[in-house]
C-alpha cells in the first residue's frame, strides 16, 4: 500500500535520513524503531508531506505522493497522528474532532463518525465541551488518534504514542491499535517502546543515523541480537 | 460630559478594534504585520468615493466599498505575499511595505495627491436628544457596526468549519493541513477577513472624516499595530481589547489633557502603551501557540 | 496635481541639466529652482500655485525672459512634503546653477530652504507659506507672497465683530505655524475690538478623532458663537463632519487653506463657513481674465487663487529683473523688497516697508450651497494687524 525508496532528508547542511527504504502492505502494522534522532520522526513527516524529500520517492496506493502538499496527501487517506499530539489546545474536544473530519465527507456522515469515536473513546465524550489544552496527556493522546480517524483514513501514520502515559494507559493505546488494525485499518508505528511494538507488528524496520539497519518479521527481530542488546536491554 | 465622552471612547475604540483584528487575523495564521492594511482601507474609501459620484444609493456604495477591500486584500496576498510564502517574518515585512508605499504612489499619481471630498449622507450629520444628552448619529453608527461586525466575526470563527480551522492555524499550521484542510484556502479567508474589517473600518473613518486621501491609511495602520501589540500579538480577543483600550486612552487624553501638554498626546500614549507592555510582555490576552518539540 | 511623468521629469532634470546647467547657463538664461511639494501633505498647495508660476514664465519666456532679457530654466523638484528633504533638493538646485528660489507653501520647509540661500544672497519666494515669522526667521531673502497668516487673521476677526461676533472658540494645533498662530492672531484682534475667548482646543495633525473636543467645546458654560481654526485638509473636513454629527451648530470660521475644491466639494456640510482668499474674479476684473486663460493653459480651471498668486511671483520677479537690469542675485532682491503698489492680478502689492510679507488685498469668502461666494475684499489696517 506504501512504500519508501531511497528516501533522504536534509535540513539545511544535516542530512537527518540518509536512505530509507519500507513498504507497508493493506492492513498490516509496520514498526519503524531506532534510537533518539535516528530519522523517524523525519520519515513519516516526509510521507504525510511535512518535511520536503531531497530526494527518493513515497508511492501510496501506485501513485507517486513524493512533494505533495501535506493537504493532498491527507485526502488521499494517509494520517499523521503528529509526535508530541499536537492537539489544538484552545479548541474544544468537538472542534479538534470537527475539523478532523472537516474535509473527508458531508457534515452528517461527519456526525456519524464523531458519534463512533466517541464511542471509541468514551473519555472525550465526557470531555466534549472541554478545551483541548486541559485534558491529560493520556486524554491528549486518545484525542490526537481520534481526530486523525475521524477522516476515515486508509492508513495511519502513529509517531510514539505512547510517549509519556503511565504503564497502563500504554496498554489501553496499543489495545487500540490492535483494534484498528482489526478493523482493516493499516499502520506505519513509531515506537521508542520496542519491546511493545514489536509484539503488536507484523514486521518492523530499525533505522539508525538516518539508515535502515535491520528489517524483517517482528519475529525474527525480537530473536536478533542487535535487536536484544540495543533496544531489548537482553 | 462624562457618558458623552464614554460613548466617544467607544465609537473610537470600536473602529481601532476592527483595525487592529484585521491586522491580527492575517498575524495569527502567516505571521505578517500587513503594513498595507491601511491602503486597503484607502482603496474602500475611493470605492466608496467612486460609487457615491456614479450615483449609486448609500447602501450600495457601502456594499462596493467593502467588498473592494475584502477582494483588493485577496489580490494583495496572491500577487505580492503568496510568492513570498515561507520566507523570513523581515522580508515579509519588507514587502508590505514595498506594497503600502507602491499603492500610496499610485493613489496620487492615478487619482490625486488631494483628499477627496465624499459627501455622507445628511442623516449622518444628525444627532439624537435624551433631554440634555445628546449622540450623534455618527457615533452611534460606529459602535452599531463596530459590535455588529465583532459578533459576527465571533460566530463565523466559532461555528463555521473554515473558522474553527483559522482558529486551529493560528495555533498550529501544519496540523491543519495534515486534516486535510487547504492552506491557500486558510490563508485567503484571513486576508478575505481583514479585507473586510478594513474596509468596514473605512466606511466608518471617512464617515467621520468626510474626506479620503492617498495618505489615509497611515495614521489606522498605525493605531492597528498599537492595539494588536497591546492587546498581544496574534491574540484576536487582544486586538479588540487593545482597540478599545487604546480608543479609551486616546480620548481620555484628549479630554482632559491642559492645553500646555497636548502636543505630548500620542508620546503619552504610547508611553502607557509601553508601560502595559513592561507589565504584561505577552500583551493583554496573550495568543495561544503550539510550543514544538 | 503631480504625475509619474513629472516625477520622471523632475529626477532627470536633475541628473542631466544639474550639472549641464552650470556650463550652459549663458548671459540670456536664468535658473529658478523649485524645491516644492508633488507628494504629501503640502502637495494639494503647492501644485495649484506652481502650475500657476509655470504659466507665467512660459508667457515670460514667450516674450524674451524675465526683464525682457533673461530666459527662464525652471528646476523642478519634490520635497515630498518633508521639511528634511526640502533642504536636500533646495542645495541640489542651488548646485544646479539657481539664481532664485522657489519653495512650499508652508513655513518650516521654506525656512529650511532659505537658511541655505540666505548666506548666498539668493532671493527666495514661498509660493503660499503666509505666516509672517517666516521672513524674520529667515532673514534678507525670504519673501512672502500671500497675505500673511496675521494679515489674514485681520481681515475674518474684522469681518466677525462686524457681523456682531461676540465669543469665539480657537481651536489650533502646534503641529503647524499656520495652524499654531492663525487662530490666535485672529483671537488678538477680536478681544481688542470687544469680544472674548470663552475656551481653546488643540488637535494634532492627521488626528482620528475630534470627539473629545466637540464634547468639551459643547460642555462649555459660556458658550462660543464662534470656532476659529487654521485646520485644513484633510482635519478641517474630519472636524467639522464630527462637529455637526455631535448635533454642534455653531459657524466655523477659518482662512486661505479651507479655499480648496476639496472642502468645497463637502457641500452642505460646510455652508456658512468663512474663509479667505488672495483675490476675487469679480466679473470684468484682471482675475476673471486670468482664469480664463488659465483654463485655457491646463486645461481645468483654477482650484483656488493658489494659482494666480503663483502667476504673480511670475510678474513679480520679472518687474524685479527689469528695475535690477540684471541677474544678480542680490540686485534681484533688493528690487523685489522695494516693490510698491505693483499692479498683480488681484490688485496693489507692495513689499517696500514691509517686512517682506506684502501688504495686498484680502477677499473674503463664505461657502453656500456648494459654492465659494464673495463677501467682501479689504486691506486691514496696518495698525490692528497683531505683530508676528
Ligand atoms: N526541523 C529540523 N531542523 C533541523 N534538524 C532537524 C529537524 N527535525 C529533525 N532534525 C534532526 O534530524 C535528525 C532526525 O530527527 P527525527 O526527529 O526524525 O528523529 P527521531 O528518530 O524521530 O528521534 P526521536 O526518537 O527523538 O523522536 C535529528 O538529528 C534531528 O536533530
Ligand atoms: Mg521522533
Amino acid at each position: 500500500m506504501l512504500s519508501v525508496e531511497a528516501l533522504k532528508i536534509r535540513y539545511g547542511e544535516v542530512e537527518a535520513v540518509r536512505r530509507v527504504d519500507l513498504t507497508v502492505g493493506s492492513g498490516e502494522i509496520i514498526a519503524l524503531v531506532g534510537a533518539n534522532g535516528a530519522g523517524k520522526s523525519s520519515t513519516l513527516g516526509a510521507v504525510a508531506g511535512l518535511v520536503p524529500a531531497a530526494s527518493g520517492k513515497v508511492v501510496f496506493d501506485g501513485v507517486d505522493i513524493t512533494g505533495l502538499a501535506p493537504e493532498a496527501i491527507a485526502r488521499k487517506g494517509v494520517a499523521l497522528v503528529p509526535e508530541g499530539r499536537r492537539i489544538f489546545a484552545s479548541l474544544t474536544v468537538a472542534d479538534n474532532l470537527r475539523l478532523g473530519g472537516a474535509v473527508h465527507q458531508p457534515a452528517a456522515e461527519a456526525r456519524l463518525r464523531e458519534e463512533e469515536m466517541l464511542e471509541l473513546f468514551p473519555i472525550l465524550r465526557r470531555y466534549h465541551r472541554v478545551k483541548g489544552g486541559n485534558l491529560s496527556g493520556g486524554e491528549q493522546q486518545m484525542l490526537a488518534i481520534a481526530r486523525a480517524l475521524m477522516g476515515k483514513p486508509r492508513m495511519i501514520l502513529l509517531d510514539e504514542p505512547s510517549l509519556g502515559l503511565a504503564p497502563q494507559l500504554i496498554d489501553t493505546v496499543f489495545d487500540l491499535i490492535a483494534e484498528l488494525r482489526r478493523k482493516g485499518l493499516t499502520i506505519l508505528l513509531v515506537e521508542q517502546n520496542v519491546a511493545l511494538a514489536l509484539e503488536i507488528a507484523d514486521r518492523a524496520v530499525v533505522l539508525a543515523n538516518g539508515e535502515v539497519v535491520l528489517a524483517g518479521t517482528a519475529k525474527e527481530l525480537a530473536s536478533s541480537d542487535l535487536v536484544r542488546q540495543a533496544y531489548l536491554g537482553a | 460630559m462624562i457618558a458623552q465622552q464614554i460613548i466617544n471612547a467607544v465609537s473610537l475604540g470600536g473602529v481601532y478594534a476592527l483595525l487592529a483584528l484585521g491586522l491580527a487575523i492575517v498575524f495569527s495564521i502567516v505571521g505578517l504585520i500587513n503594513f498595507a492594511h491601511g491602503e486597503l482601507m484607502t482603496l474602500s474609501g475611493y470605492a466608496l468615493l467612486a460609487s457615491l459620484v456614479l450615483g449609486f444609493p448609500f447602501p450600495v456604495a457601502v456594499l462596493v466599498a467593502v467588498s473592494c477591500g475584502a477582494l483588493a486584500a485577496v489580490a494583495m496576498e496572491r500577487i505580492a505575499f503568496r510568492p513570498m510564502r515561507g520566507a523570513s517574518v523581515t522580508s515579509l515585512l519588507l514587502t508590505s511595505f514595498a506594497v503600502s508605499s507602491l499603492l500610496k504612489v499610485v493613489f496620487q499619481n492615478g487619482i490625486s495627491a488631494r483628499p477627496q471630498a465624499v459627501a455622507m449622507p445628511g442623516w449622518m450629520t444628525g444627532a439624537f436628544s435624551f433631554g440634555d444628552f445628546t449622540i450623534g448619529v455618527g457615533p452611534s453608527i460606529s459602535i452599531v457596526v463596530s459590535a455588529l461586525a465583532l459578533i459576527a466575526l465571533e460566530v463565523f470563527l466559532r461555528r463555521s468549519v473554515t473558522g474553527t480551522a483559522m482558529r486551529a492555524a493560528a495555533e498550529d499550521f501544519d496540523v491543519v493541513r495534515l486534516m486535510g484542510i487547504p492552506a491557500s484556502r486558510i490563508i485567503a479567508t484571513a486576508f478575505l477577513l481583514s479585507g473586510l474589517l478594513a474596509g468596514l473600518a473605512a466606511i466608518l473613518w471617512v464617515a467621520q472624516r468626510a474626506s479620503v486621501d492617498p495618505l489615509m491609511g497611515f495614521t489606522p495602520v498605525l493605531k492597528a499595530f498599537i492595539a494588536a501589540v497591546v492587546g498581544g500579538l496574534g491574540s484576536l480577543p487582544g486586538a479588540v481589547a487593545g482597540g478599545f483600550l487604546l480608543g479609551i486612552i486616546e480620548v481620555l487624553l484628549q479630554a482632559t489633557l491642559p492645553g500646555a501638554i497636548a502636543p505630548y498626546r500620542d508620546a503619552i500614549v504610547l508611553s502607557g502603551v509601553i508601560a502595559v507592555l513592561l507589565v504584561r510582555p505577552q500583551g493583554l490576552i496573550p495568543a495561544v501557540r503550539a510550543q514544538r518539540s | 496635481m503631480p504625475s509619474l511623468y513629472r516625477l520622471h521629469r523632475a529626477a532627470l532634470c536633475a541628473a542631466v541639466f544639474g550639472i549641464a546647467a552650470i556650463s550652459t547657463a549663458s548671459a540670456e538664461e536664468i535658473i529658478i529652482g523649485a524645491a516644492t511639494a508633488q507628494t504629501g501633505g503640502l502637495a494639494p498647495y503647492d501644485q495649484p500655485a506652481l502650475a500657476g508660476l509655470r504659466m507665467s514664465l512660459d508667457e515670460l519666456n514667450a516674450k524674451g525672459g524675465l526683464g525682457g532679457k533673461y530666459t527662464v530654466k525652471l528646476l523642478i523638484k519634490d520635497t515630498r512634503s518633508d521639511t528634511a528633504q526640502t533642504a536636500t533638493v533646495a542645495q541640489e538646485l542651488i548646485d544646479a546653477g539657481a539664481k532664485i528660489m522657489i519653495t512650499p507653501c508652508d513655513a518650516d520647509p521654506s525656512i529650511s530652504a532659505g537658511q541655505l540661500t540666505q548666506p548666498l544672497g539668493i532671493p527666495t519666494l514661498t509660493l503660499c507659506g503666509s505666516a509672517p515669522v517666516l521672513t524674520g526667521a529667515v532673514g534678507d531673502v525670504m519673501f512672502g507672497t500671500y497675505p500673511a497668516d496675521n494679515v489674514q487673521a485681520t481681515a475674518v476677526a474684522d469681518f466677525a465683530v462686524s457681523e456682531g461676533k461676540k465669543k469665539v472658540f480657537l481651536l489650533t494645533s502646534p503641529d503647524s505655524t499656520y495652524t499654531a498662530n492663525l487662530p490666535e492672531y485672529f483671537g488678538k484682534v477680536f478681544e481688542k475690538k470687544g469680544g472674548a475667548i470663552v475656551g481653546r482646543g488643540t488637535f494634532s495633525m492627521g488626528q482620528p478623532d475630534f470627539s473629545a473636543e466637540i464634547t468639551n467645546i459643547k460642555g462649555l458654560a459660556d458658550k462660543p458663537d464662534l470656532i476659529m481654526t487654521a485646520a485644513y485638509e484633510p482635519d478641517f473636513p474630519a472636524f467639522i463632519q464630527q462637529l455637526r454629527g455631535a448635533g454642534v451648530t455653531i459657524p466655523v470660521y477659518g482662512a486661505d487653506a479651507i479655499g480648496t475644491p476639496t472642502i468645497k466639494a463637502l457641500g452642505k456640510l460646510v455652508d456658512g463657513v468663512v474663509y479667505t482668499a488672495a483675490g476675487y474674479a469679480e466679473p470684468g476684473s484682471k482675475l476673471e481674465a486670468f482664469n480664463a486663460a488659465f483654463t485655457k493653459y491646463a486645461g481645468h480651471a483654477p482650484e483656488s487663487t493658489y494659482e494666480v498668486n503663483g502667476y504673480e511671483i511670475g510678474l513679480i520677479l520679472d518687474q524685479a529683473v527689469k528695475t535690477a537690469g540684471s541677474d544678480d542675485p542680490k540686485a534681484i532682491r533688493d528690487a523685489i523688497a522695494g516693490l510698491k503698489d505693483f499692479e498683480g492680478i488681484t490688485g496693489k502689492i507692495t513689499y517696500a516697508g514691509t517686512d517682506r510679507m506684502p501688504l495686498r488685498p484680502v477677499a473674503l469668502m463664505r461657502y453656500e450651497g456648494g459654492e465659494g461666494k464673495h463677501v467682501q475684499t479689504l486691506i486691514p489696517d496696518a495698525a490692528d494687524v497683531p505683530a508676528p
